[in-house]
């Protein structure tokens, strides 16, 4: 967001608190009305996505410092979205654009981020991953018997969740690609963090410098496509990338080709997998995977106090996030029942890690996970499905936390399994439901 | 901030982690909607943030409140209640107030479907209400502030017009038991609720101790008079079937219509005719929605966003516009309001001009059923305010409305608020036309200070006008200087509502500044 935008807009909140709530006409009950985990935890307004527009206002106004206080109330946020979906669904603010732009001037006047973020921050100056692993063991998760083609026009980025904590997704998003005889090519020790960390904690600088240096290693090598397993890279390539420099490489989330490849038959779903799952939409492969659309239009006065955009100005309302692909998948997999959360699609219930909040705020992070546990719980499914290895991590610690009795899957494990490919954890997963 | 032992003595009663008096907890807190004008008003800076509370307290139950109360009378520290708190009325008149923040207390204590009433607290919004009734084929009523607003907050404490207004009333007819921390920290509970013997929630005016008059009067007393924590509502049947899906996505979604339900978008040529037409449909209480708005306003209810408002030119040209919508559960109640409204417009000579000019999306009717039309309201500057409001029969509001326009017009013209041609105004019948509420919705950019400066001069001129033209009471007559105007020529009304205050109040610690404060010694 411009500087002359945020300034314009921060003045506008009308404290209506609708961005604490998912869309009015969505909400089914009173326990599952609430969209924010933030305000729903902390319960002060200032959590809000309502309440931080405020705060930059106060901010700029010169009435609040940059202090440790305000540093923590920023920052406890999972940057989800939502508040922007509820608030656009009417109006036109933008709540977590002015988040971004709040946590970078923080960052930019040395009030942020929180420590431990400064950490991961300075872990992928030196190790390209905010976990601190060496760089040389980035590609320990390759099994011997996958096949990868230097020579492909298709390029898995694997990124660093998926990478040291979630290797389970970039082995099962590997072996489908080779089962549909899709020819493709990883980085190898070529491949760094995309900078998603770093960009949503407000270090707008550091993530210059990342997406340079991803961009011009994958132009290099001729890519045409560039698939990811893991929603926070592809959020931030597909939407946050072009901002700064645009590319000519397409950008697809492994949900977008799995159901391609189902759709033409390269993938063929033998085995019967008879489960009862519900989805959880990945903030970053729905609301916030949204591309914002170049606008070259007028504001033309039409009144006093009355300007209208000409050609209308596109809104990013989330209603173009990637909510078909998985679900099709999960419909389509012989014997799997599909049921939905109460809130899906573009005002889905964070998983709580996001945005820096899993390591500086465990206990936010672990609570919210808690509260959607519950929900995919009253849901009656047994088994919890997702497409993003940072929801992965943060559910399962819920299921832990919980002790629920719900089975976590990403859904290319799932799909694994009714390709024939894993056995041994259908038998699991079937075990668990019978 | 607060005094450091005084601080203790909040965290003791609500914990460490429910009460803020950091600095930037308080100032957003000392933010809201219209506070700009509102200072500007009080010949203070026209900024959004109002005096800086001292601290903020979530209480989680009424034993919480009650002693957070009693701690304030003990310091000599003033009050403020909020819940989901839209709007300058829930801000602090001074720098020695604390804000309870009734976030905490948000549950659904009853619904009781056989005497169709619901008990709640106030942190539930008229949307969880409504969900959660809707599996018992019921509704409850919801302000023109729309779904997310609390409904407590509109029902013990604000105005409470809303757009379903003909079948759900208005807030202050339907509230019943009523449990009330007031301004000394003892528990007040009132109608059937107040029983010795056999308690409960079913009446708010007897058996029992019946005081709605004082608790809230018309327009509630923001505050001004303790704290409400718990209260009953009447319910009424849902207006058709529940079947509530709205598919697709935000913001256009899919709306599945329920099987009977039908708009009609109605020109009325002149006032009179209006005012006949009002009447006449109203008289034969078939509609859930009976509302007359600008031809402006009309465009902006079926629209979501000021590009998608200005594309509806063919309903923007409407002289008197009147917007219905009747809904049925069964299809021989459907065929009957019908049938009325058929004959209604052939006696009348009106036409419907949804099916032949415009077609409305089918979200608008997920909107009428969760009463969400009022935020349309911010479509065009993103700023709007009532500028008066009045409830009473359909030929004063009417009238007010016409000897508005030239005045709006006068501010229009300065460019300081936004070109409604004048005729910017809702109103809407109450339980079937025995009364009316009218207001004048008018567009501001509140980030303009000529338009904050300009909006709050229409305001006061608007206030005048209804005093020296006869035209009756504007609904925003809030804090002393104005209950002071207006008291005189309206017998003195001004002096009981300070013997309230001080009675209920005698050391002013609920923060009178959109109420009145008891002026000890004047009364």
């Amino acid at each position: 967001m411009e500087e002359e935008e945020y300034q314009k807009m921060i003045k506008r909140c009308v404290r209506c608190s609708v961005c604490k709530w998912i869309p009015q006409v969505q909400i089914k009950s009173q326990k599952y009305a609430s969209g924010c985990p933030a305000i729903d935890i902390y319960n002060f307004h200032p959590y809000s996505g309502g309440g931080k527009i405020i705060i930059a206002l106060a901010y700029e106004m010169g009435r609040i410092k940059p202090t440790e206080e305000l540093r923590d109330i920023v920052y406890k946020c999972t940057a989800c979205g939502n508040c922007a979906v509820a608030c656009k669904y009417m109006n036109t603010l933008e709540p977590l654009e002015i988040i971004m732009k709040l946590r970078e001037k923080l960052v930019n006047t040395g009030c942020g981020p929180m420590p431990q973020q400064q950490a991961y921050i300075e872990a992928v100056k030196k190790v390209n991953n905010p976990y601190n692993e060496p760089h040389e063991k980035r590609t320990d998760w390759i099994p011997d018997d996958v096949t990868l083609d230097p020579n492909a026009k298709i390029l898995y980025f694997v990124g660093c969740t998926s990478s040291y904590r979630r290797k389970e997704m970039a082995i099962a998003t590997a072996r489908i690609m080779n089962e549909a005889g899709v020819s493709f090519n990883i980085l190898q020790n070529d491949e760094f963090c995309c900078g998603s960390p770093i960009l949503r904690i407000g270090d707008t600088t550091t993530f210059e410098e990342i997406l340079n240096k991803n961009l011009d290693i994958i132009e290099s090598r001729g890519i045409e496509t560039v698939v990811f397993s893991c929603a926070g890279c592809y959020d931030t390539f597909k939407v946050d990338y072009p901002l700064s420099r645009k590319f000519d490489f397409e950008v697809k989330h492994t949900v977008e080709l799995f159901d391609e490849l189902i759709e033409s038959e390269q993938l063929k779903l033998t085995d019967n997998v008879p489960i009862i799952v519900t989805y959880h939409d990945p903030c970053h492969l729905g609301r916030n995977a949204e591309r914002y659309e170049d606008w070259d239009g007028d504001v033309v006065p039409l009144m006093p106090l009355v300007s209208i955009n000409i050609p209308p100005k596109p809104k990013r309302t989330g209603s173009k996030g990637i909510y078909d692909a998985p679900r099709k998948i999960l419909k389509k997999i012989p014997g799997l029942k599909l049921l939905e959360m109460e809130r899906i699609q573009e005002y889905a219930y964070c998983c709580g890690a996001g945005a820096g909040v899993k390591s500086a705020f465990p206990e936010m992070a672990l609570k919210t996970a808690n509260m959607r546990i519950e929900e995919a719980e009253d849901s009656g499914a047994d088994f919890l499905v997702s497409a993003c290895p940072f929801c992965s991590t943060n559910l399962q610690d819920g299921i832990n936390d919980k002790k629920s009795k719900l089975k976590y899957f990403d859904i290319s494990e799932i799909l694994l399994m009714a390709l024939g490919l894993e056995p041994e954890k259908l038998k699991q997963a079937t075990a668990e439901v019978l | 901030m607060l005094k450091e032992e005084i601080l203790k003595e909040f965290q003791k009663i609500v914990g460490d982690e429910n009460i803020d008096d950091g600095e930037v907890t308080t100032n957003t807190y000392a933010y809201n909607w219209c506070v700009e004008f509102v200072n500007y008003l009080a010949n203070k800076d026209p900024i959004p943030f109002s005096s800086i509370p001292k601290a903020i307290i979530l209480p989680s139950t009424t034993e919480e409140v009650q002693k957070i109360v009693q701690l304030c009378n003990k310091y000599d520290i003033q009050f403020k209640a909020q819940s989901t708190g839209l709007g300058p009325w829930n801000q602090p008149s001074t720098d020695n107030c604390v804000i309870l923040d009734l976030r905490r207390m948000n549950k659904i204590v009853k619904i009781d479907v056989k005497n169709l009433y619901v008990v709640v607290e106030p942190y539930v919004s008229g949307a969880q209400i409504q969900v959660e009734v809707m599996k018992f084929g019921l509704n409850i009523h919801m302000p023109g502030a729309g779904p997310m607003a609390s409904a407590l907050a509109s029902h013990t404490s604000m105005c409470g017009p809303g757009f379903t207004s003909p079948q759900t009333g208005h807030s202050a007819r339907n509230v019943l038991g009523t449990e009330w921390v007031l301004p000394t920290g003892k528990i007040l509970r009132l109608g059937s609720l107040g029983l010795k013997k056999e308690s409960d929630w079913y009446s708010g005016d007897g058996p029992g101790p019946s005081l709605r008059g004082i608790m809230r009067g018309w327009v509630g007393t923001k505050s001004g008079l303790g704290v409400f924590t718990r209260v009953a509502m009447k319910l009424f049947p849902y207006p058709c079937n529940t079947k509530y899906i709205a598919k697709g996505h935000s913001p256009l979604y899919d709306f599945h219509l329920p099987d009977f339900i039908r708009a009609y978008l109605l020109d009325c040529r002149n006032f009179k005719h209006l005012e006949k037409s009002l009447l006449r449909i109203e008289e034969e209480e078939i509609a859930f929605i009976c509302s007359h708005m600008s031809s402006f306003a009309v465009m902006a209810i079926f629209s979501y966003s000021l590009e998608s408002l200005m594309d509806k030119i063919a309903i923007g040209s409407m002289k008197k516009p009147l917007v219905i919508v009747i809904a049925a559960r069964t299809k021989r109640e459907f065929d009957y309001k019908q049938k009325v409204m058929n004959l209604i417009m052939d006696e009348l000579n009106l036409t419907n001009i949804i099916g032949s000019k415009y077609e409305p999306k089918s979200l608008f009717y997920a909107e009428c059923l969760r009463a969400n039309l009022g935020y349309h309201g911010f479509i065009a500057t993103g700023g709007f305010q009532s500028a008066k409001g009045q409830c009473d029969t359909a030929a004063l509001c009417l009238n007010t409305e016409r000897k508005n326009i030239p005045l709006k017009q006068k501010y229009i013209e300065k460019g300081v608020i936004a070109n409604d041609f004048g005729e910017g105004a809702w109103m809407t019948s109450y339980e079937s036309g025995h009364y009316f509420h009218m207001e004048v919705p008018t567009l501001f950019d509140q980030t303009n200070a000529e338009s904050v400066k300009g909006i709050a001069e229409y305001m006061e001129e608007s206030n005048q006008m209804d005093l020296v033209k006869h035209l009756g009471t504007p609904f925003f007559i809030e804090g002393d200087e104005l209950h002071d105007e207006w008291g005189p020529h309206l017998m003195n009304y001004h002096i009981w509502l300070r013997k309230i205050k001080e009675t209920f109040d005698p050391n002013g610690i609920s923060d009178p500044g959109f109420y009145i404060s008891s002026k000890k010694g004047d009364v």
